[in-house]
Formats: C-alpha cells, structure tokens, sequence
C-alpha cells in the first residue's frame, strides 16, 4: 500500500533510527500516464534533503472508495470516515500527522486528476462540521490543532495559462479549507529535463520545504 | 427535424431522489422540457461501470445541450464528476465529434456564499474546452444544503431567486444563447443572512449527532 517511500515511522531498523514520516506524497497519475514518474522522484529527493521521512502514496494503485457524501465521518464516527477496510484511514490519518503534503498530478482542466479528487473528497473528516470566517467567507473550524503545510505540484501537456492559474487558486482554496498554515504551487510541462524539474521545484517549493526543514530541526 | 434534447448529468454520490444538485438540475430540466426539449437524467454514481458509460457518452454526443448538475467537493468537482469528465474528454478527443454540444455546468455548495463554487465553474469551461462542447455558461449555488434534497417548488419562497435565475438560464438556453449574467446575480442572493444560516447549520449538527447518540464527541480526534 505504501509504495516507493523510503521511510514511514521513527524506528530503529538495523541500527539506524530513521526519520518520522513529516511529508506525505499523493501520486495522482492516472493509469497508463508515467509522466509523474521523473518528477515525483525529483520531488522525493528533495524533500528528503530536508532531512525529513517522506511517505509516498501511488494512488492508482491503492483500494479507495469515493466519498458518498453522507458526513457520518462528522456525526456517526466523528473524524473518521465510515468506510473501513481501504486506505482511506491511513492516508488521512498519514496526511494529518505530517508536517506537509504534496498533491502530484496532471493537472485536469485547471484541476486535480480524478485520483486525487478520491483522496482529497474524503478527507473532509479532517475538519469539524462547525463553521468559522475567514476573510467574510465561512469555512470549517479545525478538527486537529496541527495541519500540514499544503503543496500542490501540477503537471501539463502543454502549456495553458488558464489552467496554470486555475490550479494554483485550487491549491489556495484548499489550504484555507484544510487551515494549512503554508502553501506553494508548482506547474510544471511534462518532459522538461531533470534539471528544469529539480531548479523550478525547488524555487515554487521553497516555502513549504522551508517549514519542513524548520519541523525537522 | 430530429428532436432537441438535453441530458442531465447529476454529480452527487448521494442515493437517486434525496441530493440537492439532483433538484438543481431536475428543476432546470423540467424548464427545459416545458420549452419543447426531450430530456434525460443519468446519475454519475450510476455511469461508472463501462457498459453504463458508454450510455453516457452517447447520450451526450446525441443531444444539443448537457447540462451537469454537481455538489463542490473540497472546492472542485467531485471525484466521480472528474472520472467522468476525463472519459468525455478523452473520448471526444478521440473520435471525430459528431455534432455541436453546449455544456452548461450548475454547481452547489454547502456554505452560504456561492463565490466558493467559482473554481469549479472554471474547471467546468476548461473542460467544456478541451471536449469540444459549446459553454453555455456556469451558475454557482450556495447554502445548497437548505434544499434538503427536496424539490425546489416543495422547498419554498425560501429559495424563489434560486428558481428565477434557473428560470432565466432556462430561457436563455432554450433560444440556443449562453446564460445570462443576470442569472447568475439572482442565484447569488442569500436566502438567508450568512450568520443565520451558520447557526441554523450547527443546530443541524447538533440535533443529527443527539438522534446518533454522539453529542459529546463531535470534535473528537481520533487520528491524532
Ligand atoms: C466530500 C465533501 C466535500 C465538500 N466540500 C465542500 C466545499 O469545499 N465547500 C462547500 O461550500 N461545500 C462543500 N461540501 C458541501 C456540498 O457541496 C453540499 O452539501 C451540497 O449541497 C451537496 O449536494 P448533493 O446533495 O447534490 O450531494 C462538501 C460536501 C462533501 C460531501
């Protein structure tokens, strides 16, 4: 279930006490498309080079179910969704222990791919059913008194403003949802050399791995 | 003259007969039907298997207007609407399109303010672009939950401008035109003050979590 990560928890393994898993990776590459591939392991590294355990989720490759949109996971088992026996429970539960998640897709018209969309939609029991303002809107209150920082690392076919600025105001629009305390976004075209990934990640990226980096001092 | 039809697409996860977008979107289609147009509702929760998509993808191709009728899900279509969506779009894409579609997409929120639906309106006319359908325009809804999944004459004046604005996009939409921006404004009429709706809203939680027996750990922290 847990695939491609180096690290999940802070345990000695042969000696060596290895880092707590601080950053959560969601892959939401669709079936077939290993144009992720590349960038994802330009990301993993550098997240890694913040000294922090990262754990990294191939969605596609994992049993989750939709959100039925019932919100038993705030009234029937608060903060926990109803469905159990997939993966919906450790990936949240992964996501609200971390210090940062990365959401990896292509991005779908201005948005997240549909893997992503299922882990995202049920993560709605993160939150608390009871509202709050934020600058004249109302948004959830917090469930949790710690949530990560929220990064959202786009992948395009070709090259598409309006959907580049659609995706980076998602990306926002979540993290006021989730009260992620720092944000980033990365749009990147698919098939640029390792090189560009590694130089415009590690600039979009800079404040969220910044936080990471200050969490793991 | 073959007839003028539309299709319905329904984006909630929730059972057929109980979600708000359902009502949304039945409302609009009945206008539409009253104006002449044959109409069809497909159910995204129900369009997943393969046989059952490729019903949808030809209803979609035959008829002149697709109308999608969806809750916000985490500020964006919902899972199954973006799995659809992706479908329609590879498979438009794919085969030489048969005739002109419109794409009119009507989204629904739980919080007051429709402006939370704006992101999803914008994905909808990427979408609307990249599958080669005419956009005919998005409406955003708030406080969709009041509607309670009941239909919108059985709701009430509570939501008259909710029905007016759908009533001119209707109009609109059957002379073959875009949806007006006026029908937007009478969407985005509050149907109550935003504080009211908030703490009518958490008396809801309240009086759902008693009936459940779980009053007192509403804000539990199970993950922590
Ligand atoms: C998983 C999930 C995520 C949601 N996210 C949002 C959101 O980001 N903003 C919002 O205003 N409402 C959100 N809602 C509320 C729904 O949009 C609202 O309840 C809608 O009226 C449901 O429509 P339906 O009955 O057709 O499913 C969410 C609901 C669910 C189940």
């Amino acid at each position: 279930m847990n695939k491609g990560s180096d690290v999940t928890h802070a345990t000695v393994d042969q000696g060596a006490v290895l880092p707590a898993t601080r950053a959560v990776v969601l892959n939401g590459a669709l079936r077939g498309d290993e144009t992720l591939a590349p960038i994802e392991s330009m990301l993993l590294e550098l997240l890694r080079e913040t000294g922090a355990g990262v754990r990294d989720f191939q969605l596609r490759d994992i049993p989750l179910a939709h959100c039925q949109g019932c919100f038993e996971c705030w009234l029937e088992t608060p903060g926990l969704c109803k469905v159990d026996g997939d993966a919906g429970r450790e990936i949240t539960g992964a996501l609200i222990g971390s210090d940062l998640m990365v959401l990896l897709t292509p991005v779908t018209f201005g948005g997240y791919s549909s893997e992503i969309k299922k882990a995202m939609d049920r993560s709605i029991c993160l939150v608390s059913p009871f509202f709050r303002r934020v600058g004249g809107e109302v948004h959830h209150k917090r469930r949790y008194r710690h949530y990560p920082a929220l990064a959202g690392v786009g992948v395009l076919r070709e090259p598409d403003e309006e959907q580049e600025r659609i995706f980076g105001t998602l990306v926002e629009r979540n993290a006021l949802n989730l009260a992620s305390p720092v944000t980033a976004v990365c749009v990147l075209p698919a098939g640029a050399p390792p090189t560009v990934v590694r130089e415009r990640l590690a600039a979009s990226l800079e404040p969220v791995l910044g936080h990471l980096a200050r969490r793991v001092a | 003259m073959s007839a003028r039809r539309a299709v319905l697409l329904v984006g909630s996860a929730r059972p057929r007969g109980t979600g708000n977008s359902e009502a949304i979107g039945s409302y609009l289609l009945e206008r539409l039907a009253e104006g002449g147009m044959d109409t069809e509702v497909l159910h995204v929760s129900r369009t997943q298997r393969p046989e059952k998509e490729r019903q949808l993808l030809q209803a979609v191709d035959g008829a002149e207007l697709f109308v999608l009728s969806t809750p916000l899900y985490v500020d964006a279509l919902p899972y199954l609407v973006t799995r659809s969506a992706e479908r329609i779009a590879a498979h438009r894409t794919a085969t030489p399109v048969p005739s002109a579609v419109g794409f009119v997409a009507l989204v629904n929120c739980g919080f007051p303010e429709w402006e939370h639906t704006k992101t999803a309106l914008e994905i909808c006319r990427v979408f609307a672009r990249q599958s080669g359908f005419a956009w005919m325009g998005g409406l955003g809804y708030g406080a969709g939950e009041a509607i309670g999944g009941r239909s919108l004459e059985e709701v009430g004046g509570l939501i008259r401008s909710l029905r007016q604005g759908l009533d001119v996009a209707a109009e609109a939409l059957l002379a073959g035109r875009p949806v007006p921006e006026g029908a937007q404004a009478l969407l985005a009429r509050p149907m109550v003050p935003s504080r009211l709706y908030t703490v009518l809203g958490s008396i809801g939680w309240l009086r759902a979590a008693r009936r459940k027996g779980t009053l007192g750990k509403l804000g539990d922290r199970p993950l922590e």
